[in-house]
């Protein structure tokens, strides 16, 4: 028996067979019910670990249709439109849910209906039975106001003027009950007999394409799961191809056959459509999660789905065969490292416009644009510098500046004579500088003690190592913060 | 009997392959102290040292990357294996700065002639975090390497950094690749520092392997550079070397290991402007001077855009030489009569 807490005063949750034959009722007092039976088990509800067995079963009902969408706490729709007959029509279909179900130890109830409203009522209130097209009103007539799917409130009013089935609803005079019991009882009504549409939101984005396989005995070996995946990929390139499309993220999925189920998804720099490359990003891909993927007793659907397709351009090939382009060796060693070590694996720098050192270059994870979908532009070239003498800039910047211990400069706004950085003293031997940098105030609060001005150096210390300092603040200026110093680059 | 075109090229092709997988391409030893040259054999430079080549004499053309100094690239035997894995270590995490702005001059000069390709620089989160990570407007400025040619790599663990290095290293669309790995760890060994070198060969591409605040080691790199940084000249301008400023980036090189085994000790300076090196001899501080000895042009440029330009000095267009004004001397004729000088030039009169 699960309790939860309601008000002020535990209530009974849910309860199983054995609770029921004791006459205990849901939402009766956990009080009441020690004092009848004080020898029962209460365990407290946990809607979290609930909700995320919901998700899983969700999962599992992915190998269904596509298209599973959670309802409440305790239900799931399944759209199955076009997909009865991939197991053998409605009535085989209910069925092998329900049995499958039953044999990872879940007690289910289903019901098959062709509006979400009368299979949500068959489900819940009579159980096991296909409800035809056009049988949805002899199907309500007889059940109670409950499988309208209706708010307590509206339920208790309307049985309170002598409507105690959803039938007595249906006949009575529309327009008196949407004005006492307003809308949502009518457009409940209206979706269960299909008068109105009702759309099921899937849980997860419905893929583009995905093929799958189903396996009379399941498979536990990486290398077998490698080698279905280059054989669903061989039957997706034909469907891509005739798209002219690639994929540009990818999910595996593998149903575990007592249940559970396994997503890894990968993402590629360009559109790609080779099995043997998919095959390829995959290996790389499961080595890397070899330690997270539990085969258990094997599994014995594997779907390999397209989440995200962009255009493919072909590229024809010079006559000695190869197609002289270095960026899709780049781009596929790229995904390489990426299906395995994450996605910030391969970074690459982007200029940007601005002034601060450290904003001046993002470093962004490396991916291709679709070349037909960017509009051409220039190079990504840095500009010429406009003066002169460009500023020096360091070879290596720190990600975080690091303060350093500056005792004396020879002058209040020079460069420091000695400094400590890491527990190491150094000795100014030359110094160039200084190079004022505001902070952006576009940007940052003005009391921000990273909106104050900087002051960079250029040191040289007796052993000619050359490092990039600054002195954030100045001297007697407005605010009393005396200036700090920062270590931020370090020189060729 | 002469041997066809065809079946030459053939032996020459095996010969070139068998040197490949002997990995013997450049033997080279010095010879005896005291060897006197041969007059057939004539170096040309007239160094003491005669280079002999031992083993399969197949060694490409271009095997080599000269490093542009020419006592180094005589103590490496030719220049830095560009098909191979180099090491470069530096004393102290502090020097990361020189070694890895040495190592990128070496980028440097193989982009010189692999123009456009992308370089991959691996390290580990450590040395990233230690040294700084790479800053591509410096990069730019410093080495001439477009951010459009970079790509970082950053792996959490050495073993994601040494596997993303094999991986990188037997591609040959990246021009270079650079592994900074920090201190001894125990899993860079000879097995994995061969498998490095040998895909490096394959690939025909330079590896890079900085070594910051790392001891030497027995590798399977043919040769490992000492890296340290040494104080920079003045900065060169029209009136000579500015004092107290910090000019172009100068490096002290050692040999720790070598093919031809010579040791040698150098300092170089890196031209950012020319991206060449040159090589700082004993007690010479000035570069400016040595610089502008080696490249003998004006110092005030020439002008550009014009239709005419001005010709070159010594050559006398508008006057040309008449024989029978050669009694006015070249002083008179610059200056004018004394009847005729300008008004405004005479003594002016007070009121």
């Amino acid at each position: 028996m699960i309790s939860h807490r309601q008000g002020n005063a535990q209530r009974i949750s849910a309860l199983d067979e054995r609770a029921e034959a004791l006459h205990l009722k849901r939402d009766m007092g956990i009080a009441d019910a020690r004092a009848m039976h004080p020898s029962i088990d209460i365990v407290e509800a946990d809607p979290e670990a609930d909700r995320r067995l919901l998700e899983g079963l969700a999962d599992w009902c992915d190998r269904y249709t596509p298209l599973v969408a959670l309802d409440g706490i305790d239900g799931l729709f399944l759209d199955v439109t076009g997909c009865t007959h991939l197991f053998g029509g409605e009535r085989a279909m209910l069925d092998e849910i329900q049995s499958r179900f039953f044999q990872q130890g879940f007690d289910v109830r289903a019901g098959l209906a062709a509006t979400p409203g009368a299979a949500w009522a068959a489900a819940r209130f009579c159980g096991d039975r296909i409800v035809g097209s056009g049988e949805e009103e002899a199907l309500l007539a007889t059940l109670p106001l409950a499988a309208l799917r209706i708010a307590p409130e509206t339920r208790a009013s309307l049985e309170s003027v002598g409507l105690r089935t959803a039938g007595a609803v249906m006949a009575a005079p529309r327009a008196p009950l949407a004005r006492r019991f307003g809308a949502t009882l009518l457009l409940r009504l209206d979706q269960a007999l299909g008068r109105l549409d009702e759309a099921v939101s899937p849980r997860l984005p419905v893929a583009p394409l995905s093929v799958e396989r189903h396996l009379a005995e399941p498979v536990t070996l990486t290398e077998e799961i490698e080698r279905l995946v280059g054989m669903l990929a061989t039957t997706l390139k034909t469907d891509l191809e005739r798209r002219g499309e690639g994929a540009r993220t990818l999910a595996l999925l593998l149903f575990r056959v007592d249940g559970a189920v396994s997503r890894i998804a990968l993402g590629t720099s360009r559109p790609m459509r080779e099995p043997l490359l998919i095959r390829k990003l995959f290996h790389e891909r499961l080595a890397a999660l070899e330690q997270h993927i539990d085969a258990g007793y094997g599994f014995d659907l594997v779907r390999l789905s397209v989440l995200a397709v962009a255009a493919f351009d072909m590229q024809q090939a010079d006559l000695t065969g190869e197609a002289a382009d270095d960026g899709a060796d780049i781009a596929l060693f790229a995904d390489r490292i990426r299906a395995r070590l994450g996605e910030g694996a391969v970074l690459r720098p982007v200029p940007v416009e601005s002034h601060l050192p450290e904003r001046a270059v993002a470093i962004v994870p490396f991916t291709e644009a679709p070349r037909r979908t960017t509009p051409p532009r220039k190079p990504d070239r840095m500009q010429a510098p406009k003066t002169i003498f460009p500023p020096e800039r360091p070879i290596r910047l720190f990600r975080a500046p690091e303060p350093i211990d500056v005792p004396a400069t020879e002058m209040p706004e020079g460069p420091p004579l000695h400094f400590r950085w890491r527990r190491a003293l150094y000795r100014v031997m030359r110094a160039e500088g200084p190079e004022r940098i505001a902070a952006e105030w576009w940007r940052q609060a003005p009391g921000d003690p990273a909106a104050s001005t900087r002051d960079y150096f250029r040191i040289e210390d007796a052993d000619g190592r050359r490092y990039w300092l600054y002195r954030q603040g100045l001297y007697g200026g407005a605010s009393q913060i005396p200036p700090r110093w920062f270590m931020h680059g370090v020189f060729a | 009997m002469a041997m066809t075109a065809v079946a030459r090229e053939t032996v020459f092709a095996l010969r070139r392959q068998i040197a490949k997988i002997e990995g013997t391409l450049p033997e080279r030893l010095q010879a005896p102290a005291g060897a006197t040259l041969d007059a057939g054999a004539g170096t040309g430079r007239g160094s003491d040292l005669t280079i002999v080549r031992r083993g399969l004499a197949a060694a490409l053309p271009d095997a080599f990357l000269p490093i542009g100094v020419e006592r180094l690239d005589a103590a490496l035997g030719g220049g830095l294996p560009k098909a191979a894995l180099t090491e470069i270590h530096g004393l102290e995490t502090r020097d990361a700065g020189a070694v890895a702005g040495f190592a990128l001059s070496l980028v440097s000069l193989i982009l010189n002639r692999a123009r456009g390709l992308p370089i991959l620089w691996i390290g580990t989160s450590e040395i990233f975090h230690e040294a700084g990570f790479p800053y591509a407007r410096g990069l730019h400025a410093a080495f001439g390497i477009e951010p459009g040619q970079l790509l970082f790599s950053e792996a959490p663990r050495l073993v994601d950094a040494l596997w993303v290095a094999e991986e990188a290293a037997r591609m040959t669309a990246l021009a270079a690749v650079i592994l900074e790995i920090r201190g001894n760890p125990q899993r860079l060994d000879l097995t994995a520092t061969r498998r490095l070198h040998a895909r490096a060969q394959g690939a025909g591409r330079p590896v890079l392997l900085l070594r910051q605040a790392a001891g030497p080691e027995p590798t399977a790199a043919p040769v490992r550079l000492n890296v340290s940084s040494a104080p920079a000249v003045p900065r060169a301008t029209v009136a000579g070397p500015l004092a107290g400023s910090i000019g172009h980036p100068a490096f002290t090189i050692s040999i720790g290991k070598s093919r031809t085994a010579v040791p040698g000790q150098f300092t170089l300076e890196w031209n950012p402007d020319e991206r060449r090196f040159d090589e700082r001899r004993g007690g010479e501080r000035n570069g400016g001077d040595r610089e502008r000895a080696e490249n003998p042009v004006a110092v005030v440029s020439l002008s550009r855009d014009r239709k005419d330009p001005a010709a070159a000095a010594g050559e006398i267009l508008a006057f040309p030489a008449v024989a029978s004004s050669a009694a006015i001397s070249p002083a008179a004729r610059d200056q004018p009569p004394p009847g005729q000088r300008a008004a405004h030039l005479g003594p002016r009169r007070a009121g």
